[in-house]
């Protein structure tokens, strides 16, 4: 009583405005004080960092090609009869139209890059070891989902690009033992790719994909908060104790820096090179050398060489490799429980990062040079 | 600790300055360049990476990029809005090694970080090392680079490789060995002229370090101030300036971005489709009515001129019958 009373002679004239009474009205209903406490004031160890801004981004490109996406949907007609069309029509007649496609289409290539990044930088910290072996795993499917988003979107223009680099795909996935021939039946809807293939994509990249990413993405920022962030893997006590900073500000000012510089950069390479249809897709390549999105040619490339001539070499390639890779990623937390985290005390693991960011670099690289002997 | 600060090498302080600095200012930069892009004044076309490269570097390419070009015939960019981004790139990056710069000497070096124009002084010395290094650099790298090749050619086209396959080596083989060979070469070349760069650049560093008095306060008294140098004075003032800032530069970006594809390419330029006129009826069906009659009339006069044309032979037949067949038969005689 005697607080109540001295509170409010101290402060006789004060009144709450209509947001302070709007705020108090929804806080003691729905708990906001509790929440905004929970979300900003969670502690860093070591403090904010510029390492740490991939998951925000990451949200953040997720939204705007949610925006971007829906948007093109009030124009887009997934038909095979239609869908050549209305992407020209996007591209040439609606007004903005070729900004909004372009910035969903690299949008897609920027969300690749940042996941690998952040992949990176959760295996270099030592990230996935326990106890975030769930928040990994959970990490992995997501990736999952995020090149599923790429590959089913690649097919929506129909044009030859499309049509032929989803044939690649589809043949790739059918190698795969048991189920491979179900999956690709099931993608294509027939034998060849046509309005059934279509519609699945289309609803694959509209409606499940999004759905399973939302929810899968919630459940990794619970985990996140479970687990608590892992913090840098080198450093005295003294030196981490002395940084250790809670998420807001700095951590949340990073992070809007890092998505407005994403932001930035997806328009920028809109600017540059803004999306352009091929032919109208049809069941003859004609002189288009297929090939799929630039984040897949490397592995392409690889499937060029000798080594993965032939039946056995096939299987070994297109499914044996990268299923073989995918265990290893997702056992690695499991077999790898040494507790120290700094990467220049674990040589085989900095190795291996340095050897696959090669491979991809020098295969992507290669590809690209492989362009002008088919040519 | 503190043998291990006073004997950092110059690569590591020139890298612990450099590195930071250039992605501190390049977020701001971006956004100059993405209007200018926006307005049309830049043109990139294949170099976008390389660009991008020489704006993150810009505090020691500043200079050097226009030797480059005019020395090696090449371009990073075509139109006016490459020197403009570049001019703006100045205070950025000044104020971003300034920042990077205090904060490096004191959580790094410990020491006092010179009171006044330390991004200035930094930023000068990086413009001036780049200035004279970097043409080199570029000299040198594209040297080694084209003898690379041409050295990874002749291995890739060795007898003994030859014989491994019964048709040569397989073109995706040859192309991924060939690349091996010549970009092994020519990064590592890449690699140490850069570290030589950075290292002389830290050597300056160094020596503006020495004649700086140690840090007084404990390890977490020189966080506590590193880290408020970064804090502005007034929050309010300085969030309430960015989303102003920010509102203003989306209705500017907007304002000139083009409505439709900005550079359609040659290769897949819009198929050109004529519209079908609108359809109405009545019009249609009197202009259909008038072309008939039109056509009918056309045909009467045709079918009166036909019978005239007949008339008049059948007259003429009559007319000279007899005559005409002996002249025949006389031209038909030996």
């Amino acid at each position: 009583m005697d607080s109540k009373h001295v509170s409010s002679a101290t402060i006789p004239d004060h009144q709450s405005s209509t947001a302070e009474k709007v705020i108090a009205f929804l806080d003691e209903r729905l708990g906001l004080k509790e929440i905004q406490a929970k979300m900003l004031n969670e502690p860093i160890p070591g403090g904010s960092r510029w390492a740490y801004v991939f998951g925000s981004v990451l949200l953040f490109i997720f939204i705007m090609q949610a925006v971007t996406g829906t948007l093109l949907m009030f124009y887009y007609v997934p038909t095979t009869d239609h869908a050549y069309d209305s992407t020209q029509y996007i591209i040439h007649n609606v007004d903005y139209g070729w900004f909004l496609l372009s910035y969903h289409f690299w949008g897609s290539s920027a969300m690749v890059v940042c996941l690998v990044a952040h992949m990176s930088q959760v295996f270099l910290w030592g990230a996935y070891k326990k106890p975030r072996e769930l928040l990994w795993l959970v990490g992995l499917a997501l990736f999952g989902i995020v090149i599923t988003f790429g590959f089913t979107g690649y097919l929506l223009p129909w044009d030859q690009r499309a049509f032929w680099a989803t044939l690649v795909g589809v043949e790739i996935l059918d190698k795969t033992p048991i189920i491979g021939d179900f999956i690709a039946r099931f993608l294509k809807g027939g034998a060849s790719p046509g309005q059934m293939t279509l519609s699945r994509f289309f609803v694959l990249h509209v409606m499940i994909l999004p759905s399973a990413l939302m929810a899968l993405a919630g459940l990794h920022l619970f985990l996140f908060r479970v687990a608590a962030p892992a913090g840098p893997f080198k450093g005295t006590k003294e030196e981490i104790k002395a940084k250790t900073d809670y998420f807001f500000p700095r951590q949340i000012w990073k992070d809007i820096v890092g998505m407005a510089f994403v932001f930035i950069g997806i328009c920028a390479l809109a600017l540059w090179e803004p999306v352009v249809l091929l032919d109208k897709a049809t069941p003859d390549p004609g002189e288009y050398h297929p090939e799929p999105e630039w984040y897949f040619l490397f592995y392409f490339q690889l499937l060029r060489l000798k080594l993965f001539a032939g039946q056995f070499g096939q299987f070994f390639g297109a499914v044996a490799l990268p299923v073989a890779f995918m265990i290893l990623l997702i056992a690695l937390p499991f077999f790898d429980k040494d507790p120290e985290r700094n990467i220049f005390k674990r040589p085989i693991a900095l190795i291996a990062w340095i050897a696959t960011m090669v491979v991809i670099v020098l295969f992507t690289i290669a590809a690209i040079i492989n362009r002008e002997f088919l040519d | 600790m503190a043998e291990e600060r006073e004997s950092m090498s110059p690569t590591r302080i020139g890298f612990g300055i450099l590195w930071p600095a250039c992605w501190t200012g390049i977020p701001i930069k971006a956004v100059f360049a993405v209007m200018i892009m926006a307005m049309g004044l830049v043109h990139f076309e294949g170099r976008f990476g390389l660009a991008f490269l020489m704006l993150l570097a810009s505090p020691a390419t500043i200079f050097a990029a226009p030797i480059i070009m005019a020395m090696y015939d090449t371009h990073f960019g075509e139109g006016i809005g490459l020197a403009l981004i570049f001019g703006l790139s100045i205070p950025i990056d000044i104020w971003a090694l300034g920042i990077v710069g205090r904060t490096f000497f004191l959580d790094r070096l410990r020491k006092e970080p010179p009171h006044d124009g330390l991004g200035f002084a930094i930023w000068w010395r990086t413009a001036v090392i780049g200035m004279f290094f970097l043409p080199l650099l570029w000299w040198i790298v594209s040297h080694v680079t084209e003898i690379g090749i041409s050295a990874s050619h002749s291995i890739a086209e060795m007898e003994s490789l030859r014989h491994l396959f019964h048709t040569g080596l397989p073109v995706a083989e040859r192309i991924g060995l060939e690349l091996t060979i010549w970009g092994t070469i020519s990064l590592a070349v890449l690699m140490v002229l850069a570290a030589v760069g950075v290292s002389t650049l830290g050597q300056l560093i160094r020596r503006m370090a020495e004649h700086t008095s140690p840090a007084a306060e404990n390890y977490q008294g020189l966080i506590t101030r590193w880290d408020l140098m970064r804090v502005p004075a007034d929050q309010g003032l300085m969030l309430a300036s960015l989303v102003g800032i920010g509102v203003v530069l989306s209705l500017v970006f907007w304002a000139v971005l083009p409505v439709t594809t900005p550079h359609p390419h040659e290769c897949c330029a819009k198929p050109e489709l004529a519209l079908e006129p609108v359809f109405k009826p009545a019009e249609s069906l009197s202009k259909t009515m008038g072309r008939i009659t039109q056509l009918v009339a056309q045909a009467e006069t045709i079918e009166q001129q036909k019978a005239q044309a007949k008339d008049q032979t059948d007259k003429g037949k009559e007319q000279t019958g007899g005559g005409a067949v002996s002249n025949a038969h006389a031209g038909t005689k030996p």
